[in-house]
């Protein structure tokens, strides 16, 4: 599958899709090329799903075009569907079989042979750590074993285009990183990728390009490190000791900036600084004369979450921004 | 950019592709099946219960009434009836089927999408046969005989055969409300009044004129009829001819329907 070229497996060509008078994706353009990790990312409603149905001949595109290895996905969808792999949002397994008769059953729907077809379904419960339940109905499976079916089923055919709508929802932290390893090795492999994530961390780690789509549309696009740095900006973060000390240091900023995010949940503000914005030092100054007790505090580089934020409808940190 | 390597499927592919999923779906699905017993037993419970309640209730005063022994004429009739509870399961089940989010994967493999629906009328069917052996064995049991062995393994074909073109009906059902519940309950205003309106239960020489035009005709009773003449090795005319017509008519109509209502995203 590592082609002989390195011309895109997956392109996507000013893509628009409206349920009914609704746009979900407007204008869409991207290409993915073998052996590398596209991270679609965007807030809940941008339109990553619909992109993934589109590509993967579930749903009909209103207006553009889309290709993967070649094969146009309106003209040649069952062409299209012998080249990709899918672990979509939603699980789709079938719970009243095990989860070895599950990966049975896709890999003769994608008619591989027998021996085959046999020796990856144990490869895979094997290099999946599913052993201990892989001949129990799923339906008795836990949420994180379930979706790790999901995403496993995709992988049954080596498919040279895979797409996987957020893969470690729900995974524990040694799950996810297993599953970031495999991706990882699948595109080293020559594997082209698509993947939509809420955690950005993982964006930031797999992902060779990074688009942000928001209403539909692209609002940013490059690597995780030219996002960052085209933030251009590096951020204080304030913990205090209580959400009424948070409210009394959000009080102070009157008059300072009112661009910044509070977390209640933390006391956390989060205040982006800029060339000719007020100083971290002087911010800090001002919390301690007015005496709020500052816990503590952090002066970082944008990570990977601020460029999501800051290109996204959502304020910096979600509810915050009081008033 | 095109890739010459992979195929875009041929005819001949997809055709192979139809009969090779076919039979993975129906594998899955005997899984299933094996996996919830009571879906086989509720077809031949259905069975058994109207060949003992008809048998026992209104075995004596139809006997009387038509001067044929009952249980040579019921038995074939419950024959049929099992068939079509079965393929009521079809309705059900793939109405099940489109609730849940395994259509969504077979959606996207490169499979025979008629296969989805193909796969469970074959297991469906297959499902039949026991159901309508263990309900020829009951019968034996109450006195019932066949004629011969042939006429036997004709009748239960023939039975089979008109429950798998009935399953496709259920299956178009199915994929036009794909809601299981729903699907359950209008088959109460659709299958019961059919099922009583024919020659299945009883003859149709006491119904009224413009109700006996109706059952005469329709598929259950060409069926029960043909189903019988070959249990009692009597001549069978038309209704033979009638059911296989019956039976290929409702498969060109609704193989093709079902799988364009299944194909709606
Ligand atoms: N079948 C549908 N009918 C009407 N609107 C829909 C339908 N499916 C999606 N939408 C709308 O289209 C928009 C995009 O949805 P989509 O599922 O693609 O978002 P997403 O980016 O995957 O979100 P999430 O992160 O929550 O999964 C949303 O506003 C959604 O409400
Ligand atoms: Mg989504």
């Amino acid at each position: 599958m590592a082609s002989t070229s390195d011309a895109p497996v997956i392109v996507a060509e000013g893509l628009w899709k409206s349920y009914g008078d609704i746009p979900a994706v407007r204008d869409l353009s991207f290409e993915v090329r073998p052996g590398s990790v596209f991270g679609l990312l965007g807030p809940n409603g941008a339109g990553k799903t619909t992109t993934i149905n589109m590509l993967t001949t579930l749903l009909p595109i209103d207006a553009g075009r889309a290709s993967v290895a070649g094969f146009d996905v309106e003209r040649a969808p069952e062409a299209v569907r012998q080249v990709i792999g899918l672990a979509g949002q939603a699980a789709a397994i079938d719970e009243k079989l095990t989860a070895r008769e599950n990966l049975e059953m896709f890999g003769r729907l994608y008619k591989m042979p027998k021996p085959e077809r046999r020796a990856r379904v144990d490869e895979l419960i094997e290099q999946f750590r599913m052993t201990e339940y892989a001949d129990r109905t799923v339906s008795t499976y836990s949420g994180g074993q379930r979706r790790r079916i999901d995403v496993v089923a995709a992988l049954i055919a080596n498919p040279p285009a895979l797409f996987l709508d957020e893969p470690t929802t729900g995974l524990d932290p040694r799950s996810r990183v297993e599953l970031w390893e495999e991706i990882r090795s699948l595109a080293d492999g020559g594997t082209a990728v698509v993947l939509t994530t809420q955690y950005l961390e993982e964006a930031d780690r797999l992902a060779d390009h990074i688009v942000i789509i928001d209403r539909g549309t692209v609002v940013a696009s490059g690597t995780a490190g030219a996002l960052k740095d085209d933030l251009d900006r590096d951020v204080l973060e304030v913990h205090f000791a209580s959400v009424g000390d948070l409210n009394l240091a959000v009080g102070k900023m009157a008059g300072v900036t009112d661009d910044y995010g509070t977390d209640e949940t933390s006391s956390k503000l989060t205040i982006p600084i800029s060339e000719g914005s007020a100083s971290s030092l002087a911010l800090l100054r001002r919390f301690e004369d007015a005496g709020i007790p500052i816990v503590d505090f952090h002066y970082r580089r944008p990570t990977l979450d601020d460029v999501f934020m800051s290109h996204t409808d959502e304020v910096i940190t979600g509810s915050g921004r009081s008033k | 950019m095109t890739n010459p390597t992979a195929p875009t499927p041929t005819v001949g592919d997809k055709l192979r592709w139809a009969i090779q999923d076919t039979a993975t779906i129906t594998w899955r699905d005997m899984i299933r099946t094996a996996r919830q017993p009571e879906m086989l037993s509720f077809a031949v419970v259905m069975g058994l219960f109207f060949l003992l309640l008809f048998n026992y209730v209104f075995g004596g005063a139809i006997g009387a009434g038509t001067g044929v022994d009952y249980i040579q004429f019921l038995v074939p009739g419950v024959f049929v009836i099992t068939a079509l509870q079965g393929a009521q399961q079809t309705s059900t089940g793939l109405a099940q089927d489109l609730a849940e989010g395994v259509i969504n994967r077979f959606r996207s493999l490169p499979m025979s999408q008629v296969a989805v629906i193909a796969g469970r009328t074959v297991a469906d069917s297959l499902r039949n046969i026991v159901g309508v052996i263990l309900v020829a064995l009951v019968g034996l049991l109450m006195g019932f005989r066949f004629a011969s062995l042939w006429g036997a393994i004709g009748a239960i074909a023939l039975t089979v055969a008109m429950g798998y073109a009935f399953s496709w009906l259920g299956a178009s059902i199915a994929a036009k409300i794909r809601n299981a519940e729903m699907v359950g309950m209008l088959s109460m205003f659709w299958l019961f009044p059919m099922m009583l309106a024919s020659s299945a239960f009883t003859p149709t020489s006491a119904m009224p004129g413009w109700l006996r035009a109706f059952a005469d005709n329709q598929p259950i009773s060409v069926a029960a009829d043909a189903v019988r003449a070959l249990t009692d090795g009597t001549p069978a005319g038309s209704a033979t001819l009638s059911a296989l017509a019956w039976i290929v008519g409702m498969l060109i109509v609704f193989v093709p329907l079902s799988t364009r209502l299944y194909s709606r995203p």
